[in-house]
């Protein structure tokens, strides 16, 4: 291979790379401050004792589960504004479906959470006169977040990746960006490399934080 | 210990209208099975006075959790009526299904139970004030307060801050019984508190009980341990299938029991014992 690396190309693009950067951040961000919310009501929905309840709400995690994550964005890009007649920005619309994505992923690992805490902790919400909201917020919340983190972060993470898929519908992220450059360049090699170098730089540390969680609560458990 | 533990809590003029009589607590016929096989509370009837300290004993299955579980409202009752402080509690036969009828009733009655029940995730003083500031409207500082009279009056004012994970089980229990004692109740329910815990710890959640017991706390104590029962009870009930064979003074119960059927029970656990 005697191909002559070039990165000088770049420095006239660090803007529209910066601006890119920004939307998956964005992207990235906001999905998980809707799927870390949204993901916690679903899960106590897929626990109510109600079956008219808790059917709606695993049909909606399992469509999540058991399709593409590709293809849900182009539908929600493509089928939603058909179907309803509604099309917000497409950042918006990115948002919505990689938030509503995490929510169902999330979902299972809060449950995994709620289910594991003491079923004696309940009649001690009762005995203390806490109400059924009062003791999902105070108590359950809590011990279920606890218990769930290095899997809500593993999925926070992997939404930043999955993020990138929102270019094959013309959002301006990062990925959308490079591969702009790329062409207009004729320097994949550089340009897909050093994208690759960012996203990585981003998801690196937040990866590292869950392994040291992990060993925090393995080690709390064998106390 | 000699600080009175409910000083400021419990202004004892609020015990005298309730132990003038013995309408305190009266369950009436209540009946409450797990299905078809299994009948817990097999129409059991039991009068309590405000100054009594009932302490259930029985076979395992004769309903003695069952019943302080139905006065916390965790479970509910098929039959029967039980009032609390005069007041219509729980009635079997009602709409709700044999829950308490009265959530402001239902405030009064404090619980201890037999696994820690300290939510792991908050301090011993988070533990302490949650309740009362959520259930009960005390700003923060007025509940942080309260809650360090009582950790020290239990000797437990160096934990304020711990985790219950820095706590060993007596200490957990007695902060347990602290929590409960926050809400002011009028009855105070232990179901087998002590079960759980290592031999040498047993004591100090035993000393905080009878100390509870001396400032004239009502109480429904489930428990295994005949010593303790001889020592903290004013009435001892034996329950066997659901039903109340035999009550009376700790003394008569444990030397002189009429029934054959405490007899039996009471050689049992005390050869063992």
């Amino acid at each position: 291979m005697n191909y002559q690396f070039d990165f000088h190309f770049l420095t006239g693009n660090f803007g529209a790379l910066w601006e890119g950067l920004k939307v998956t951040l964005q992207l990235a961000l906001v999905s998980n401050v809707e799927g870390l919310i949204l993901g916690f009501g679903l899960c106590l929905l897929t626990l109510s004792r109600w079956f008219f309840i808790r059917w709606p709400a695993q049909l909606f995690i399992e469509f999540f589960r058991c399709t593409p994550a590709l293809l849900q964005i182009v539908w929600f890009f493509y089928c939603l504004p058909m179907l309803f007649n509604v099309f917000i920005d497409p950042i918006t619309m990115g948002v919505l479906a990689l938030g509503l994505n995490l929510t169902a992923f999330n979902a299972e690992a809060y449950r995994a959470g709620v289910q594991a805490v003491p079923r004696e902790h309940l009649d001690a919400c009762v005995a203390l006169g806490l109400r059924p909201w009062q003791r999902t917020l105070y108590v359950i919340l809590p011990q279920a977040v606890r218990t769930a983190l290095p899997v809500l972060m593993t999925n926070g993470i992997s939404i930043l990746q999955q993020s990138a898929l929102v270019a094959i519908v013309a959002v301006a992220d990062l990925m959308y960006v490079g591969k702009s450059i790329a062409t207009e360049a004729y320097r994949p090699l550089e340009t897909y490399s050093l994208i690759a170098l960012i996203y990585f730089a981003l998801s690196l540390p937040i990866a590292q934080l869950v392994q040291w969680l992990e060993r925090r609560q393995d080690t709390a458990l064998a106390r | 210990m000699t600080a009175p533990l409910l000083v400021a809590a419990q202004p004892q003029a609020s015990f005298v209208p309730d132990s003038a009589g013995g309408d305190f607590i009266q369950l009436r016929d209540v009946y409450k099975s797990y299905g078809e096989g299994l009948v817990v509370m097999d129409h059991l009837s039991l009068d309590m006075r405000a100054d009594d300290r009932l302490v259930i004993i029985g076979p395992s299955g004769s309903g003695k959790s069952s019943l302080l579980r139905v006065m916390m409202g965790l479970e509910s009752i098929q039959g029967g009526t039980i009032n609390f402080q005069g007041q219509p509690y729980i009635d079997g036969n009602a709409r709700n299904q044999g829950k308490p009828l009265d959530v402001r009733l239902q405030t009064q009655v404090g619980m201890v139970f037999q696994h820690y029940t300290l939510f792991p995730h908050l301090s011993v003083l988070s533990n302490l004030i949650l309740a009362p500031m959520k259930v009960h409207g005390l700003s923060k500082a007025q509940a942080t307060e309260k809650a360090r009279i009582f950790l020290a009056r239990l000797g437990l004012e160096s934990k304020l801050n711990a985790y219950p994970s820095q706590l060993s089980g007596g200490q957990k229990q007695r902060v347990a019984i602290a929590r409960a004692l926050m809400l002011e109740p009028k009855l105070m329910l232990f179901d087998e508190v002590t079960s759980a815990l290592d031999p040498e710890m047993v004591t100090e959640v035993q000393n905080v009980m009878m100390q509870l017991a001396e400032e004239k706390m009502a109480m429904i104590i489930v428990t295994h341990d005949m010593h303790f029962a001889k020592n903290i009870a004013s009435r001892v009930v034996f329950c066997a299938n659901g039903k109340v064979v035999e009550q009376g003074p700790p003394a008569q119960i444990f030397t002189q029991p009429k029934e054959p059927r405490t007899r039996e029970f009471l050689e049992k656990v005390l050869h063992l014992g």
